[in-house]
């Protein structure tokens, strides 16, 4: 016996050692299926397996962010201020946009309250930088530089300004595993915007996205935006979650298909992400700061244009019809800027503005352009009589404009 | 590649090495392993724990040893996923047991010999993969044989070039 153990001694450790991972491989499929998470063996080498990895990931991550962070905020600036002052124009807008939809969510607001819906606003977020991968292409989970100690805990949604990410799936100290919505044990809750088709968006087995269980339908088409459901409790209803890329048939079952998605974030270079540590049903105090602000902006631009308006209409005009020719304002020598006024003709003929004789849209040449050296309106608005403009008003802007 | 009677076998040479290399350069490999796909993008052909497992294997020339390592490293591999633990940890095992078993029957001082045990073990791994995963565990897997043949042949450039930077680190007697 003991020169049977002496000479398979090396297959013996072998077995031994197979044997033992695939007795745990069993315990922890048994435990994932009967619900439970990670035993308590298990999530201590995971804890390890961390512990060890995320400090030097930390260390290269943060290296190669400084090198690219010299380059990018001290030499590589061209266009920065040409890029700054698109943006300020695109925040302008965005603003008066955000408070025209500002009506529509309140009115939403009132009407979920009716149904007794709460819907949930991402309240508070923080930022995070992924510092590293599973490793292998076979599982699409990685570490981002926050953990407990930032408020960072299991099943908080996390995004990125594009689209969803994912959800955090273990957390440490200071970092955190975040498990992406590729990944073939990911899930969450979708549905398509124009066609309101609910489905289960889950990884398949080449890391892409699809929405599962679906019945088929003739309207889900290539390019439909997707977006999350809010049914599932991780992530907020509305974010975008990608488009359909294309519709595939269920081998499996008839009438069923998988609908594969193009996620709106870019899942293989992901560089910072935002985790959801809070939801409120009401919008947070920096985006009411920021809704105020639009909705002043908004009442200030309407005030303006009012005022503009206002003004305009109390200005006196060139031609005022309830007076006489010879009282119009043009003719107003109280004026001290008075309108400059054409040259008197050396030889006055039927096309002479005022001499009276004039045929009815003949006071300009070619058609209402004012004359070389007719000051504008006054070609116009001047000739007598005054009821050949204001009979033919598309004419006068015309004139005036070229 | 010559293999080699009993008595000839047991004139190879075991090589050493510096308790700072056994310990630095198995949690490097993984450290990289799971920073360099970051960079690298889909394009990240390789897996350093097992060429660094086939190394030691093969310098060592001691199955336990190998089995061992090939473990430890593919258990680490294993915790950095969400998968269950275990699945590398069986692959790196086999293959460790593997490399150290012909390093024990085959000259493999050759690097021309090295560099084709890595390729070959490094399908060895993937194969072995696959069978836990889709039979053992009964998940789906959608296997791209090619990339295995590509993430292969990038294991055995990166051994042409690792292999004689460790060899230089042996203790010398």
């Amino acid at each position: 016996m003991e020169s049977f153990v002496v000479r398979y001694r090396n297959l013996l450790v072998l077995l031994v050692l197979l044997v033992a991972q695939i007795l745990g491989l069993a315990m922890q499929v048994r435990r994932a299926n009967g619900g439970q998470g990670d035993g308590q063996g298990v999530r201590l080498i995971r804890l390890w397996a961390n512990g060890i990895v995320s400090p030097p990931e930390r260390l290269l991550h943060s290296s190669g962010s400084g090198i690219s962070g010299i380059w990018n905020n001290y030499f590589d600036l061209r266009h920065v201020r040409q890029q700054n002052a698109d943006l300020q124009k695109t925040v302008d807008r965005l603003r008066l946009e955000q408070a025209a939809l500002l009506e529509d969510a309140k009115q939403g607001e009132r009407l979920q309250a009716l149904l007794k819906f709460q819907q949930k606003y991402v309240y508070k977020t923080v930022a995070a930088q992924v510092i590293g991968s599973s490793g292998t292409d076979q599982s699409r989970v990685f570490f981002i530089d926050k953990g407990k100690s930032d408020g960072i805990d299991r099943d908080m949604a996390v995004i990125t300004p594009d689209g969803i990410v994912g959800k955090v799936r273990d957390v440490f100290g200071h970092t955190a595993q975040v498990l992406a919505i590729n990944d073939q044990s990911s899930g969450a809750g979708v549905i398509m915007e124009s066609t309101r088709i609910r489905g289960i968006l889950r990884g398949n087995s080449a890391g892409r996205p699809e929405i599962v269980d679906v019945i088929s339908d003739q309207r889900i088409k290539a390019g439909d935006k997707v977006l999350t459901a809010g049914g599932d409790q991780i992530f907020p209803r509305g974010l975008p979650v990608g488009e359909v890329e294309k519709v595939v048939n269920d081998p499996e079952r008839d009438g069923f298909v998988y609908v594969i998605l193009k996620p709106a974030a870019h899942l293989d270079q992901l560089e910072e992400v935002l985790v959801i540590t809070a939801t409120e049903p009401r919008f947070p105090p920096d985006q009411q700061q920021d809704i105020a602000t639009s909705e002043a902006l908004k009442g200030a631009e309407a005030a303006e244009q009012k005022t503009s308006e206002g003004m305009a209409e109390k200005l006196p005009g060139l031609i005022e019809p309830n007076l006489p020719a010879d009282q119009q304002p043009l003719n107003d020598t109280s004026n001290p800027n008075p309108v400059s006024r054409p040259p008197v003709a050396v030889h006055p003929d039927r096309f002479t503005p005022g001499s009276g004789t004039a045929p009815a849209g003949a006071a300009t040449p070619d058609n209402g352009q004012a004359a070389p050296g007719t000051p504008p309106g006054a070609a116009k608005k001047k000739p007598a009589p005054p009821a050949t403009d204001q009979s033919n008003p598309a004419r006068a802007p015309q004139g005036d404009n070229q | 590649m010559s293999v080699l009677t009993a008595d000839a076998r047991r004139e190879f040479e075991i090589h050493r090495y510096p308790v700072l290399i056994y310990a630095l350069v198995p949690v490097l490999a993984v450290v990289l392993q799971a920073w360099l796909p970051r960079v690298l993008g889909r394009f990240a052909w390789f897996d350093l724990p097992l060429v660094i497992t086939v190394f030691f294997a093969l310098s060592r020339r001691n199955p336990i040893q190998g089995s061992l390592l090939g473990g430890v490293l593919g258990i680490f591999e294993d915790a950095l996923t969400g998968h269950a633990i275990g699945i590398n940890g069986i692959a790196k095992t086999l293959v460790g047991y593997l490399a150290a078993t012909i390093g024990i029957l085959v000259n493999v001082e050759n690097h021309a010999v090295r560099l084709f045990l890595t390729f070959v073990l490094s399908l060895v791994g993937s194969a072995t993969y696959f069978f836990v995963v889709r039979f053992l565990l009964g998940m789906s897997m959608d296997t791209n044989w090619m990339s295995e043949l590509y993430k292969a042949l990038g294991n055995s450039l990166i051994a042409l070039v690792l292999f004689p930077v460790l060899d230089r680190t042996k203790i010398r007697d």
